[in-house]
This record gives C-alpha cells, structure tokens and sequence, in this order.
C-alpha cells in the first residue's frame, strides 16, 4: 500500500469495510454470542438455561463417543469434498472455455437441479437409488436381455441405498455446485497465452492441466475446498434419509440436540466444537495462501 | 415470555437490545390494519399443525360459521414445535402436540389453561380419552387423534404375523429386511417392554440393556427411518416397519400384499392434541376452534381425509363402515390391550434415551 | 460479451464491448499481451474425454430431477410406482392458496437476500484484499463462521435473536413481515460470496488499477470501471450460489419464520410427514420453471449483451 493519500484510503477502506462488519456484527456475532453464551450453561427446568460458566458441556462433546463421530462426519466430508473437486474441475474448465454466450447457460445448468428443494432432491435420489428404483430396473432389464442369449444367474438387485456410500453419493449431489462455482470464478478468463505457451513448449494437455492451470486456479480450488468441505461436514438430511443404522454425521448428533433431547447447551457447546475446529483450518488455510503470495 | 435467564445476562441482552428497538420501532407503522369482530378479537387464527391433518373443507366451513379466517402454518414433529415456541409464542393461537408434548408444555408452563364452559363439544369425546394420564380433567388439551405404534409388514416376504418384538429388535431371520423409528424413546421404550418392563420409568440399567440388545441387533437392521418408514415398506426396500397404525392404514389402500400387527408384549399409544399457546393473541377464536373441530360431523369430515383413528365418538358414530371396523385403524387384542402412552419423565431421562440412541448409531 | 472470432479483432472489440472509461482503455492497452484465438489446441469443449466427463455429470446432476419431473405426472398418491400420467396435481398446487403464497416469499426472499449478499460479499471481499488493518485476521474469521456454524445452531441463535433481542413486530405487511427471514439469510448467505469474490481478485492484476489511477481516476472511479469488471464471474458465481442458499434453506427459515410466513421449503419439509405427494414434486417443477423464467428474463433484461456474463 502506497503511504500517499491515507486519508482516501482510509475512507475507501470504510467503505468497503464498514456494511459488511456492521452487518455481520449485528445480525450474526450478537445472536451466536447468546448461544455461545449457552454452551457455557446448564439446563433450568425445561425452558431455562442458566449461564453458569460450567465447562461441563464441553467435556461431554470431547467423549471418545463424539469425538469418533466428529472424526468419521470429517472423514465423509473429506471425501465428498475430494470427488467434487475431481467431478467439478472438468466442468469448471469446460465453463471457462465455452463461449462466451454459453457461459451463462452452463452456469444456469449447474446450478438447476439445486433449485429444487433439498429434501425432495433427496427424495428423488433415493427414487434412483432404491431396491426398485430405476438404475436397478434398467439394470434388471439389461440383465434379461442377456440372458435371452447367455445362461445367467437371475438378476440380485444392487443395495445402493442405506449404507454409507449412498452417504457418500448424496453427499457429492448436494455440494457439487459449491465446488463448481468457485473454480469457475477464479478460472474464467484465465490468461490462455500461458497454457498455449506451455503446449507449444511440447508439454502435453494433461501436464499443461497440472502444472499451468491448476496453480493459477489454486485460489479458486482452496475457496472451492472451504465451501465444499464445511457444508458438508454440517449436512444431516443427507445422512438420515440416505445412511443405513451407523451412518450418522455430526450434524445429526447435534440437531438431535437442539430437537429431541431438548439440550441446547450441549448442542451449542458441540457446535462450537466444530467452529473452533474450523478455525484452525481457516488459520491453516490463509497461511498457505499467505506463503504463495496471494493476496 | 418462558426463557428466562440470569439477570446480569439479561441486562446485556437488554444493551444489545437498545440498536434493535431503534430498528423495529420504526416498523410498527407497518402494519395491517386489524379487522375487529365481536369478542374484541380480529376475525383471524394462527393454527399451528401438522401437514395433512384437517378435512378438506374444514377451514373454510370454520370461516363460513364464524367469519373467523384461519391461517394454518405447519411443523413436522413434536421437538421443532417445542423449539420454536422455547423462546416465546410467536403468534400462534392453536397448536396440535402429541401426549407426551402436552405434559412437558404444561410443565414448562408453555399452555394456556382449557375453559370448558366455551367447549360443549367436549361431551362427543370417548369416555377412554377424557381423563388421561398425561392431562387429569384435560385442562391442558383436548384430543384430536390418537395412534399405536406397531410392525407393518409385508405380507408375501414375512412367514406368518410377525406378532412379537422380538422380530425388530433381536432376531436375525429377516437381516437387512428392517426399518426402526428413529425416535430415540419410542425405540428404548418399545425395547424395554420387549424385556419384559413397563414402557415408563426406565432407569439406566434397563436403557443400558436395550442399548446392548440393539447394538447386538443392528447388522440385521437396515434403517432407523424418519416417520417414512410406509414408504420404504411401500417400495420394497424392506419387510417390516415399526411404524404408527394410521401411516400403515393409508398405504394398505395402495398396496393389499400390507399388513399391520400391534404386538402381542403391547406397544405405546400417541395422541395429537389441540391446546393454546401461552401468549396466544386470540384466545376465544382458538376456544372456537377448537369446539369447531370436536363436533360430530366435522371429527368425521377430518377422519374421512387423513384416516387417522379419532378419539371423537360422535364423528365414528357417523363415518362408514369400512372406518369404523378396520381393524388397522382401531386394532385389538392382546397386544392393544396391554399399550400404554408414554409418559414426559424430565429433561435428564429424555437426554439419556438420545445418549443410548447416538451410542447405538455410532457402535 | 460476445467475442468476435478474428484475432485482431479481440481487443478493440473487448473495448467496445464493455463500455469502458477511459482509464480502462489506457489500463487495459498497457497490460494487454497479444493474444490468440485459433480454436485449435484451447477448444477443451471439442475434446472427447471431457465431453463424456460432462455427460456424465449431467447425467447425474438430472437423472434424479427427471425423474423428479416425470412423477409430477404420475396418477398416484405416491412417487413410488407409475400409475398413469395426469396434471392433477399441477391443478391442485396451482390452487393451493397456501403454496403459491409460499412460493411468492421464497422467491422475494431469495431475491432481496441475493441483491444484499452480493453487496455485502464483495465489499468485504475487496477490503480484505485490499487493505492490511488491524484484526483484519479476526474480521477473517468472524466471516467464516456463518459458513462453518451448523444451521440448527444458527436457527437458535437466530430464534432467540428475534424473540428476545430485536423482537419483530407481528402482522406487518409484506416484505417487511419477512424482515427475519431475510436478514437470516443474508447473514448466511454473504460470507459464501465473499470467498467467491475473494478467489478471484487473486487473479487482479494491480498494475491495472494503478495505471488508471495513474491517469486521474479516482478510487471510486477505478473500483466501478476497473475492479467491478474483472470481479464480474465471481459476482455472478457468488449471486447464484446466494440465491440457491437462500431458496432451498429450511432450517433457519423454520426458526425465524412467524406465523404468517411460511416458505416453500418449510411448507415442504412438513407435508412429507405424510411422505412425498406427486404434489409436491409438481410444486417443485413449477418453482424449477419459474426460477429459471425469472432468471432468464433477469439476465435478458440487464443486457443482451452481457447474458454471458464473463
């Protein structure tokens, strides 16, 4: 920053800071401070919540129990967050290389199937999905075809539904765009003279991929990762409707919380759980940019 | 307004407050005008439900009696209405909780007492359903419904009536074939008369008990459901279902390879009733109302629509056969004989059903 | 923006299409590198493999929708076996009262909620690139954590906010009776965009910007003209993705809805207690339909020009 005229500087910087923090300050930090608040209380009655500064909730939420659940919820939101960004890169790619005029209509393409409510979108996953749903009959109808030639065993229909693949699955439907939208903002009009200069240096497409257009599309991949990740890490419907008997996420243990067992203190101390945690990767994550030298 | 807290809290509560009133003030010029009737109370009612849980025209014949309109929001289960009036009643008039939901409420002191003297219709109601255990003299609530929980099945996958528990909760002959509630107290309740104790005041060895029996049970258990466990029964992902009679009853219309057995240990009885918010803004529309509903001939045109087994004798007396005998919808013998409601015993009971429910769903 | 195809045509074209002041022009010759367009080794879109990959994933992506679609017509109360084909239930859910009532206000909700998340999401995201200031650190992670915050919490944080703290006046007339609802969304929603816009001023070429201040543009003048075009793809990024978010949240809506607005996911996630009607997959489709209407025409409206959007 240059040091001359700090005065403008200094007004653009409250312009530009000033609506965000004060929204954020009062429509976000104020109402979870409250909640926050309650992860350091314990339940009066049954509509009272006194603020005790007990860290007893807190040592319930960090039980090997929880603990394990949190460790599996990452490791499911990992993975989604791993085949999206493989599914979502080519996509993302083939966005920024269309024209212009399709742009918008990819775009829109991506995005429809997210404009119809989560739950019925789910509902219609499992419609696909089920014992008898329509991969298993197309599959059973393939399968009696061959046989009309071939001696084979009559069809099994496949379980994709209630285990955690299915998880899994449900899991990269629901959070794909998360993923897309971002690679596409930081890759679109990406300077091609560098992947031209790199393929005529003799350096194949897939390297070109690998060591032209994945580091300029780093900022974009990282804020991709962010947004997959934690959405996922949060989701619940998707575990409930979609999960056999083990296949709870966090987010479940945590609404059952606020719901059913009517203990918002410990809800709120394992929600925080999970934000402290988060906080590290942020932190991990600007320290990685910060060494690249983004900014 | 029922969360109440400490008071330093709520003298920073209050600071925070100071930009808000300066935000909100502004608004009140806002608002609608409101049309007065007579008892002092605007022509309208906030009606807080459950979806598909009134008569096709019930609303608008309210309307064309009174000239009271009713506005119907809806909630899904009994835990999001608690939730949602925890903090305060936000304007709702009538609600519709189950049993259990009644006591806790009124407990919390979260209802507003019955007058009776503005219900006459109070006399159509069954004699079993007038002086329940979860609501003496029915100051809180009036019924509206009432349900068991039992195994609906199919019946060319399942070798006779699966007539027991034990089928559910600890047996391999139909591994992978079943779907549970996941309603963590109805599990550890039904489980807990499945070994042989009363479906109320379970201590911690008993809960520990039926922690271990379904651990032990679910490799054979293929789901722990979200109240749709009619439709994966519809669909064939699975044979049996521990499932409430009436979801059972609306998909055997669809679908006669069902069935619905309540079993023979006895099972836990549910009702959904009509009570007033503390706070409700209307409250001689919402007594109204809820008379409007007790009434023969509406309890029936309501029973026609959702064939739900109704506690109003009146409204049974006047439906057709085909209700009023399915034995589905009012299920007998040994095992209804021998079901209880369960009752609300504490927050801390409530806590360790959830606890048992995440152990089991995390072993 | 339409690109022309020829080569020398790109940048005088680029120029004129995007109405650009003069400090651009000045900004945009002194960084502009010669560039060709020959479709040969860049046409990704032409290549095989990525053409299946892109089948495949809208395979996936539609499947489930088509099939949600399809059942919209089934002649059964259930979604789970076809019966015959019927638009009874478009009929019946263009007759609820209750539903279009409720698609009005998702619609209105996730429309202004949109206009103020991209505001907001990017002012942040500019202040953040641009300036070091103190606790810019804890301003970073108070913005993330409406992203990380499981929704029931903020649901409660959000009841107990207007319940207790700036209670909401009831019986207000449209919008401001959805004032909760709305402010709950922005505040989930502006964050999301922020790390969009964030990605993508990575790729901001100062040197631009200081040229056109350089030549006597101020620091409003190089933000509209310099800043807001390069920020563009990720402003539209950021605007869908807001929009998505606030049309199909549940939870927080649920928590800071009255009783007189009810949305179309809360409206929803209670009608399947019942399970799914073909009804609801019918409203689904008429919402489907209506967004992509709305938004076509949105776009067509702004500039013909510009649908592209880039």
């Amino acid at each position: 920053m240059s040091g001359e005229g700090w005065r403008q500087e200094r007004k653009t910087l409250l312009a530009t800071l000033g609506p965000p923090l004060f929204w954020l300050s009062l429509f976000f930090l104020v109402p979870l401070a409250v909640v926050w608040a309650y992860s350091f209380g314990r339940n009066v009655g049954l509509t009272e919540i006194e603020i005790s500064g007990t860290f007893a909730n807190y040592a319930q939420a960090i039980q090997p129990l929880y603990l394990g659940i949190f460790f599996k919820s990452m490791l499911m939101a990992a993975a989604c967050t791993v085949i999206c960004l493989i599914a979502g890169f080519p996509v993302a790619l083939a966005i920024t290389f269309a024209p212009d005029k399709a742009k918008a209509w990819l775009l829109l393409a991506v995005m429809l199937p997210f404009w119809t409510n989560l739950l019925i979108r789910t509902y219609a996953l499992i419609a696909v999905l089920r014992n008898e749903g329509y991969i298993n009959l197309t599959l059973g109808w393939v399968w009696k075809q061959v046989g009309l030639v071939l001696n084979v065993p009559p069809f099994v229909p496949l379980e994709m539904l209630h285990n955690n693949p299915a998880v899994l699955f449900g899991l990269v439907y629901v959070h794909l765009p998360f993923m897309v939208l971002p690679l596409y903002a930081a890759l679109d009009r990406l300077d091609r003279s560098l992947i031209e200069a790199s393929l005529d240096l003799g350096a194949g497409h897939f390297r070109t991929m690998m060591l032209v257009v994945v580091p300029l599309a780093l900022p974009g991949i990282l804020s991709g990762v962010l947004i997959t990740f934690i959405p996922a890490l949060g989701a619940y419907l998707t575990p409930d409707l979609l999960g056999g008997p083990d296949s709870q996420m966090i987010a479940n243990v945590i609404e059952r919380q606020f719901k059913r067992a009517n203990d918002w203190p410990f809800g709120a101390a394992l929600s925080f759980l999970l934000l402290y945690l988060t906080f590290v990767m942020v932190a991990v994550q600007a320290l990685i940019q910060r060494r690249r030298g983004a900014r | 307004m029922s969360l109440r807290s400490e008071h330093s809290r709520r003298s920073i509560l209050a600071g925070m407050g100071i930009a808000a009133v300066g935000l909100t003030f502004g608004l009140e010029g806002c608002s609608k005008e409101k049309t007065a009737v007579a008892g002092g109370e605007e022509a309208k009612l906030n009606f807080y439900t459950w979806d598909t849980y009134i008569g096709k025209t019930t609303l608008s014949d309210f309307r064309t009696k009174t000239g009271i309109d009713v506005n119907m929001s809806l909630f899904a289960t009994n835990d999001e209405l608690f939730a949602k009036l925890k903090a305060g009643n936000p304007g709702f008039d009538v609600i519709v909780p189950s049993n259990e939901f009644v006591q806790r409420m009124s407990q919390a002191d979260m209802l507003m007492p019955l007058d009776h003297a503005k219900i006459p219709n109070f006399k159509n109601v069954e004699p079993a359903f007038v002086n329940p255990e979860f609501d003496p003299g029915r100051k809180w609530s009036m019924p509206y419904t009432w349900l068991v929980l039992g195994i609906g099945y199919r019946k060319s996958k399942v070798q006779g009536v699966p007539d027991s528990w034990k089928f559910l909760f600890d047996s391999d002959q139909y591994k992978g074939r079943i779907a549970l509630l996941s309603e963590s107290a109805d599990v550890m309740r039904l489980g807990a008369r499945y070994l042989g104790h009363s479906v109320n005041g379970l201590d911690q060895a008993t809960i520990d008990q039926v922690t271990a029996m379904l651990i032990k049970q679910k490799p054979n258990i293929k789901a722990f459901h979200e109240d749709n466990g009619q439709d994966m029964l519809l669909a064939g992902d699975v044979d049996l279902v521990l499932e409430y009679n009436g979801d059972i009853a609306q998909i055997m219309t669809e679908d006669p390879d069902i069935d619905f057995v309540v079993p023979k240990e006895g099972s836990l009885l549910n009702s959904d009733c009509l009570c007033i918010p503390k706070g409700a803004p209307r409250p001689n529309n919402a007594h109204a109302f809820i008379n409007f509903l007790l009434d023969g001939k509406v309890g029936a045109e309501i029973a026609e629509t959702i064939s739900y087994p109704t506690p109003n004798a009146a409204a049974r007396a006047l439906m057709p056969d085909s209700y009023r005998n399915n034995p589905v919808i009012f299920p007998s013998g040994v095992g209804f004989d021998k079901s209880e409601f369960g009752k609300f015993e504490g927050a801390a009971q409530q806590s360790a059903f959830e606890t048992a429910m995440t152990k089991i769903r995390a072993a | 923006m339409s690109r022309p195809a020829d080569d020398d045509g790109v940048l005088a074209s680029e120029i004129a299409d995007a109405q650009l002041g003069p400090a651009e022009v000045s900004a945009a010759i002194a960084t502009a590198r010669p560039r060709r367009n020959t479709p040969g080794p860049l046409d990704y879109l032409q290549r095989w493999p990525l053409r299946l990959w892109l089948v495949i994933v809208g395979l996936f992506l539609y499947v489930p929708l088509i099939t949600l679609m399809a059942f919209s017509f089934n002649d059964s109360k259930r979604n789970i076996v076809w019966r015959g084909f019927t638009t009874d239930w478009y009929v019946k859910a263009l007759t609820d009262s209750s539903l279009l009532e409720a698609f009005g206000n998702s619609l209105s909700i996730a429309a202004l909620s949109t206009i103020v998340s991209v505001i907001l999401g990017a002012l942040a995201a500019v202040a953040l690139w641009r300036f070091d200031f103190r606790s810019k650190a804890a301003f970073e992670g108070a913005m993330a954590m409406p992203i990380v915050i499981p929704e029931i919490c903020m649901g409660v944080a959000m009841l107990v906010f207007f319940a207790r703290i700036m209670p909401w006046p009831q019986d207000l007339i449209w919008p401001f009776n959805l004032g909760p609802i709305v402010i709950a969304h922005i505040s989930f929603s502006f964050p999301f965009v922020a790390v969009v816009v964030r990605a993508r001023l990575a790729s901001f070429d100062r040197a631009q910007e200081e040229a056109a201040r350089d030549l006597g543009a101020t620091d409003a003048q190089a933000f509209r003209d310099v800043l807001i075009p390069h920020l563009k793809p990720s402003l539209i990024a950021g605007a869908l993705l807001a929009f998505t978010l606030s049309l199909d949240d549940f939870v927080i809506t649920f928590f800071t809805a009255g009783p007189d607005t009810i949305t179309f996911p809360v409206k929803v996630y209670s009608m399947v207690r019942f399970s799914v009607t073909p009804e609801v997959n019918a409203a689904s489709t008429l919402l489907i339909v209506l967004t992509v209407l709305l938004t076509v025409v949105a776009l067509r409206f702004q500039n013909p020009k510009e649908v592209a959007g880039a």
